[in-house]
């Protein structure tokens, strides 16, 4: 028998123990472990003259992205998959505010880019549970899963000196601002408000980061996923995700977490009727959380695998 | 080589009363140090007073016990901290009357 070359890599990724949770393309473009520092994840802000109070406002307070070891005021420190830290995304705790992270990178040529992680998400523990909360609290589920909004992984693409550029969003949607469960994933309907759109008066300011209306989200065909959020805020259990997209066709192609294999490739992608210059090639990962409520929610992120068929 | 690592935790926000800046885990490093940046400041006899604050879990604190940061003009100013646990943030007090300051405050962290 004799191995071929995609065996053999195949195979020397299974037996390492970072790699082998992972099913990367065949070239790993980054493989970002948070025990190893930062790793080139920022936070998001928006473009400004020099000036920060002339930043958009919904592009104005992102949160830096934090090291953290996961430590809880009940059972201490909980670590990440492998080792001690995760990346950390904190929202302030105001209902409607955003953290979002950035890894900034361009393509070599137009193909599959493929972003997997385990995460897990949490809400901050709070001490002030309502009165209805109290009545619910049923020993199983705990109030604190309805503190939690969502959490979204998206992308910014440009092709070359043409300036086309379009932005894949993936949203997980825990609970809404009424603290109801949806549990569903979803994808957007219209563009990103940039900072050249707002400045020439071609739209309103958005409320939120990704749409122009609040509203322009769909439920992705077969998105209905309860995940585990395991009941306190102070459990946290990992989850697989596999997010692959094609900049050939400018579609996302198949989003994976856990079990759930949603098959994107006929999901519509906004393009930008306008073109953007400075942009060529780019290629930018974008994770973020927002709360629904006056309460912190964190999303964490053990590490982070991106790989292409270049 | 050392990990080292600045988290910008208020970019040019203005406030008119006392504030604490956000949460910051820093378990991973050994020494940090905050730099604050008074871009302006208003109001009569106005003095902005940062005292450095720790947590060991993210949600109670208790200052550090170093002198507060004492700020009554525009300029940088800048304290080193060591031997902190897992969290820090600062406790800002504003004095005066009809007093603002606008900020920008770095948390700069070393391994």
């Amino acid at each position: 028998m004799s191995l071929t070359k995609d065996d053999l890599r195949i195979a020397l990724i299974q037996a390492n123990p970072h790699l082998s949770r992972y099913n990367p393309l065949p070239r790993i473009l980054f493989y970002d472990d948070f025990d190893q520092g930062i790793n080139g994840w920022v936070e998001l802000t928006g473009n400004h003259n020099g000036d920060l109070t002339r930043i958009r406002e919904i592009t104005r307070d992102l949160r830096p992205p934090q090291l953290s070891n996961a430590t809880f005021f009940d059972v201490g420190t909980h670590g990440s998959v492998n080792g001690v830290y995760s990346m950390k995304l904190a929202t302030r705790p105001k209902a409607g505010h955003m953290s979002q992270a950035i890894k900034r990178m361009t393509f070599v040529k137009p193909g599959l880019v493929q972003l997997e992680t385990y995460f897990t998400f949490k809400s901050e523990q709070s001490f002030n549970w309502s009165d209805a909360e109290k009545a619910a609290w049923n020993g199983n589920q705990d109030p604190s899963e309805t503190h939690f909004g969502e959490f979204t992984f998206s992308n910014d693409n440009c092709e070359d000196h043409n300036g086309a550029r379009y932005h894949c969003a993936l949203r997980y949607v825990n609970a809404d601002e009424h603290g109801k469960l949806i549990h569903k994933w979803m994808y957007k309907t219209s563009l990103q408000t940039s900072t050249k759109m707002q400045m020439a008066g071609m739209v309103k300011p958005p409320e939120d980061y990704h749409v122009q209306s609040p509203d322009d989200w769909k439920e992705i065909p077969g998105g209905y996923q309860p995940l585990c959020y395991n009941e306190i805020p102070t459990k946290i259990n990992w989850h697989y995700l596999r997010w692959i997209w094609d900049t050939r066709t400018r579609r996302n192609v198949e989003l994976q977490v856990n079990n759930n294999v949603m098959d994107l490739r006929d999901i519509p992608v906004p393009v930008y009727d306008h073109a953007y210059s400075g942009l060529s090639h780019l290629l930018n990962f974008c994770i973020d959380v927002r709360t629904r409520r006056n309460i912190r929610n964190f999303l964490f992120l053990d590490s982070i695998l991106v790989s292409v068929d270049w | 080589m050392r990990h080292s690592m600045t988290a910008v935790l208020e970019k040019s926000e203005t406030y008119t009363s006392n504030f604490d800046t956000e949460p910051y885990e820093v378990g991973w490093a050994s020494e940090a140090r905050w730099f604050i940046r008074i871009q302006k400041i208003a109001g009569e006899d106005t003095v902005l007073r940062a005292y450095p604050q720790i947590s060991p879990d993210g949600l109670f604190w208790c200052d550090e016990g170093s002198e507060p940061i004492v700020m009554p003009k525009e300029g940088l100013y800048s304290l080193a901290l060591r031997e902190f646990g897992q969290w820090l943030r600062l406790r800002c007090e504003l004095a005066g009357k009809s007093s603002s300051v606008m900020v920008l405050i770095y948390l700069a962290m070393k391994e």
